[in-house]
């Protein structure tokens, strides 16, 4: 999973800001808890008055009252007021953690943040107000829980998980449903030892106990995800563990249920067991059936988003919860929907929309799964302090062993079973990392707070010890994990990026593997993988994605990816080409800069400085009709005063200067036989023409001096198609055929109007949306999920 | 396994197979059934229309290269020990160490498998127009013969350490290490 968080800031004055922000909050909370109990009184004198005014007024006897100038009515909104400083709270604090670059190196953010909620409820409580019942189950379930879950699955990436899909499952089924067990009945049999003092424990009989093991059996994603992010493990062990918290949400609901209905009746027979095990395929394949249906709505709907881009982002979130509220509704896994829905959609929508779209989507996802985490873990807090308590140390200890022991033997033993499938075994270094990061959460306590208390009378005591699990899982195993991942030398994740070399040679293996099994005809996971994707291929990319993207092969997607990536790397570190000074070398590229830090050193090692003139070429082109895109981008933007980014605009100015000093250069010498990639059909001439002639922040060049040909578009008349030029050089160089091509590509030329020719021309563009992609992609380093092709 | 000791008579040096290709009697006998399914004129040995029959084969981008793969140079048709020797290089390997991407016997095997495929005319080298048509087979008609050319230069110049502008074996390894090559080249059916 890509990290949320920015670098850290230097820890200069950290402590004051830090003292700073506590205060701050501090204050704002009091403010806000006091009001609180006094809410109800100006409510009924205003509601008094207004009887007084409405009496009175009929008798036609009113005392008239000075107009209130000024009021306060906290009451009125109450309400968002206090969701509004909660999530202000959380992200505070988020940021007063990064202040403290040790600590958050120390203790992981989730265990900072329990320990805020229980300060606050602390707080709140010594205040003397009653805490407000945060970790609701309802608010739990429906709003906090689906953005973190949907950024999962929107970002699941689809190749390790579906090649590990046999194990994930079974850790999921099998593996919960023996916590479940285990824990359940051991429970049981202990509290039922110790006949000579009679205890509380003794009235709990098997099936609250079994309903108590479910529920604390399942590994929780939300703890998962905040733990497993800091490590940066590999991407098999944190796939394996991410997939089972994830999956296994549909035993939980299932033995939940189950369990819930039947201990009123006190009795489970083999009868329901047999429907249990009906229902948890129903649950599942339901859930997953209702996400996918969902998911190809989405990409069919983002087909035709082409006019109304801003919306985009929109059609995700939203299909996407109602996919979650949908499976909820039917007593479905609510969180396999979510996945479903995200994995399915996200192929077609991302070859559908813009790329801001994308890069909204990716924002949005991640702030609120940022925020909602945070939230939850101090919710959490609070609601321990809160939390009625009930604390039976045998049950609690006997609880926290159990949880650990269940689950060490029930990876050791399904490890066993799995390897003998595999043909990459799992070592013990890897079944310690997946046993240790079995992390339970807040979906644990959720379920528990969720428990009818008429029907569960020692629900406090489950409480209590649920709390217990989740503080030891996420304080105790989330510190100690990352020293024994250092420890144990645990392969890290690969950071580096994928390479063309490696992208042709997988599908080549990938095609040799299909083949081969054809020849022994065995249908194994290649040949069902290549079936899949065929069909993909031939019928559903038509019908999902829009225009000429459906037919455009995935190689040819990656490597237009790449170049251009490369290319920006180019422009960015000065490239091989020795610029005149007038071009800053410290083109600050804010949106990638960042993270690529290192990226300056690698073209160097990518390519070799010393490229090939038609490299050189090659990229300047692309970044040209990159341009072109870009401007035919801001259209959207003005419409809803989103303004364009002037970022943007002061790069493309910046680039179009580069430009021109090397084609300066390049006409001085020989220009050698290039090779580009030439466009994908455009839009329309017409289109384009109309979207220039609408927008007044497209071009803003200005010439730098008389030397270097300058760009003049008349916004009036943009120069049509047909007054393009194919250069000489062209025909020199012998790319006759694409003289041709020229003329229908895009619709509209930079070209000086003064200068006849001009070298490596237009629109030679690439695929627009990649390019784009590329161009304004701030994207944290998130790439990783973009490399990855449908069904690789 | 007495029936099968019996069966395991029809096929010639079995042991000296088995104990070279490490696939077990089972193993055996059940390549030797799909190497009889796919012989359909009995002759004993396969021959490029056999393969060719197969449907998935015929459908496969990569399918005449692989076809070529078994039969070794100048001959024109395939026995049993060959099929089974050629297969042997899908094998899964044995140990879990391979998994960080280690030099191991197997995994070279396997890679010198893969290169063979894409060397057509075994000179050691991928050149670029051997390159060149491997990309055409693979991405068929969707692309464009200057698309082609980029992504062909692309690879070269990635890989092309010695700058002789092929790819030579050392190089084809080096740009696959951090690929799971055990894991993409092995077939469950045949461990």
């Amino acid at each position: 999973m890509p990290s949320r968080r920015d670098s850290h800031s230097p820890a200069g004055k950290s402590l004051l800001e830090r003292g700073l922000l506590l205060l701050i909050v501090l204050v704002l909370l009091q403010g806000s808890v006091l009001p609180l109990g006094a809410a109800s009184s100006p409510d009924t004198s205003h509601n008094d008055n207004l009887d007084n005014h409405q009496v009175t007024d009929e008798r036609n006897n009113y005392t008239k009252k000075p107009f209130p100038v000024l009021a306060l009515d906290y009451h009125h909104i109450q309400t968002p007021f206090e969701i509004a400083l909660w999530v202000l709270l959380a992200s505070l604090m988020k940021l007063g953690f990064h202040l403290i670059p040790r600590l958050s190196g120390i203790v992981p953010e989730s265990c900072l943040l329990i320990t805020v909620g229980l300060l606050v409820g602390g707080l709140i409580k010594l205040a003397g107000e009653d805490v407000p019942p945060v970790l609701d189950s309802r608010l739990f379930f429906l709003c906090l829980l689906p953005p973190i879950i949907l950024d999962a699955g929107y970002f699941l990436p689809i190749r390790p998980f579906m090649e590990n899909l046999g194990t994930i499952l079974m850790f999921a089924v099998v593996g919960t449903l023996w916590n479940a067990f285990f824990i359940g009945g051991l429970l049981y049999a202990v509290c039922q030892i110790q006949p000579a003092n009679p205890s509380i424990l003794h009235n709990i009989e098997l099936l609250p106990c079994l309903l108590f093991g479910s529920i604390i059996s399942a590994v929780d994603p939300v703890a998962v995800l905040a733990v497993f992010e800091e490590i940066h493990i590999n991407e098999l062990l944190h796939i394996l563990v991410f997939g089972e918290s994830l999956l296994n949400d549909a035993v939980t609901v299932v033995l939940y249920h189950l369990f819930e209905e039947y201990s009123g009746a006190g009795k489970v027979t083999v009868m329901d067991g047999f429907l249990g095990i009906i229902s948890f395929l129903v649950v599942a394949l339901g859930g997953i059936l209702v996400g996918a249906i969902y998911g190809i709505l989405a990409a069919f709907t983002s087909r035709f988003t082409s006019h109304v881009r801003v919306i985009e982002p929109l059609f995700v979130f939203v299909y996407s919860y109602m996919a979650y509220l949908s499976a909820e509704m039917f007593h479905l896994s609510g969180i396999m929907a979510l996945i479903a829905c995200g994995a399915t959609m996200r192929p077609y929508v991302e070859a559908n929309i813009s790329h801001k779209s994308h890069t909204t989507i990716k924002y949005f996802l991640k702030m609120w799964s940022s925020v909602s985490e945070t939230l939850i873990f101090i919710f959490l807090g609070v609601a321990t302090v809160d939390g009625p308590h009930s604390w039976n140390w045998t049950f609690v200890t006997v609880t926290v062993i159990l949880c650990l022991v269940s689950r060490v033997i029930g990876v050791v033993g399904l490890t066993y079973v799995i390897n003998k499938f595999r043909i990459v075994k799992l070592t013990t270094k890897d079944q310690f990392i997946i046993a240790y990061g079995g992390l339970r959460g807040a979906i644990a306590f959720s379920l528990g707070f969720l428990l009818d208390k008429n029907l569960f009378p020692m629900r406090e005591m489950f409480l209590t010890a649920i709390i217990t699990v989740v503080f030891f899982t996420v304080f105790v195993q989330g510190m100690t994990i990352k020293p024994l991942v250092e420890l144990l030398a645990v392969k890290k994740k690969q950071e580096a990026k994928r390479t063309i070399n490696e992208e042709i040679h997988t599908q080549f293996l990938d095609h040799l593997l299909t083949g081969i099994e054809d020849i022994c005809g065995h249908y194994g996971h290649h040949h069902w993988k290549d079936k899949l994707n065929r069909f993909n291929k031939k019928y559903v990319k038509k019908c999902l994605i829009a225009g000429e993207r459906s037919k455009e092969p995935q190689l040819i997607a990656f490597y237009h990816k790449m170049e251009f990536k490369q290319a920006i790397e180019q422009v960015e570190s000065g490239g091989g080409v020795k610029m005149p000074s007038a071009v800053p070398s410290t083109v600050s590229m804010q949106n990638i800069q960042p993270k690529k830090a290192p990226a300056p050193a690698k073209p160097a090692e990518k390519a070799p400085s010393q490229l090939p003139k038609g490299r050189e070429e090659e990229i300047r082109k692309i970044l040209r009709s990159n341009l072109q895109r870009t401007r035919m981008r801001l259209r959207s933007y003005n419409r809803h005063t989103l303004v364009a980014d002037p970022f943007e605009d002061g790069f493309g100015d910046l680039l179009i200067k580069k430009q021109k000093m090397i084609e300066l250069e390049k006409k001085i010498k020989d220009m050698n036989n290039y090779l580009t990639v030439p466009a994908a059909p455009p839009d329309s001439p017409t289109m384009c023409r109309a979207r220039l002639a609408s927008d007044p922040q497209a071009f803003r060049t200005k010439p730098e001096s008389d030397s270097v040909p300058t760009i003049q578009v008349d916004l009036a008349s943009p120069q049509s198609p047909d007054s393009v030029n194919v250069m000489d050089e062209f025909r020199r160089a012998g790319q006759e055929q694409r003289g041709e091509e020229r003329e229908d590509e895009q619709g509209l030329m930079m070209r000086p109007p003064s200068r006849p020719h001009r070298s490596g021309e237009a629109a030679d563009g690439k695929d627009p949306q990649k390019l784009t992609r590329c161009l304004s992609d701030p994207g944290p380093s998130a790439d990783e999920e973009e490399d990855e092709p449908f069904l690789p | 396994m007495g029936s099968s000791s019996s069966r395991m008579d029809h096929i010639p040096n079995a042991e000296q197979l088995m104990q070279e290709t490490g696939f077990s009697a089972a193993h055996i006998l059940r390549l030797y059934a799909r190497f009889e399914f796919l012989d359909k004129d009995e002759r004993g040995e396969l021959r490029p229309e056999d393969f060719g029959a197969l449907r998935g084969l015929a459908m496969n981008p990569i399918g005449d290269r692989i076809i070529g793969a078994f039969f070794s140079r100048g001959k024109e048709t395939v026995d049993f020990p060959s099929f089974v020797r050629v297969l042997a290089n899908f094998r899964p390997t044995e140990t879990n160490t391979i998994r960080d991407g280690g030099q191991s016997f197997s995994r070279t095997r396997k890679l010198k498998f893969a290169f063979k495929l894409y060397d057509q005319d075994r000179d050691g080298k991928i050149s670029r127009e051997e390159l060149l048509q491997v990309l055409r087979s693979m991405l068929e008609q969707q692309v464009t013969e200057e698309q082609l050319q980029s992504i062909a230069e692309r690879a070269i110049q990635e890989a092309d350490l010695d700058q002789d502008d092929a790819i030579s074996f050392e190089e084809f390894k080096k740009s696959l290490e951090r690929v799971n090559i055990d894991e993409k080249m092995s077939s469950h059916f045949l461990r």
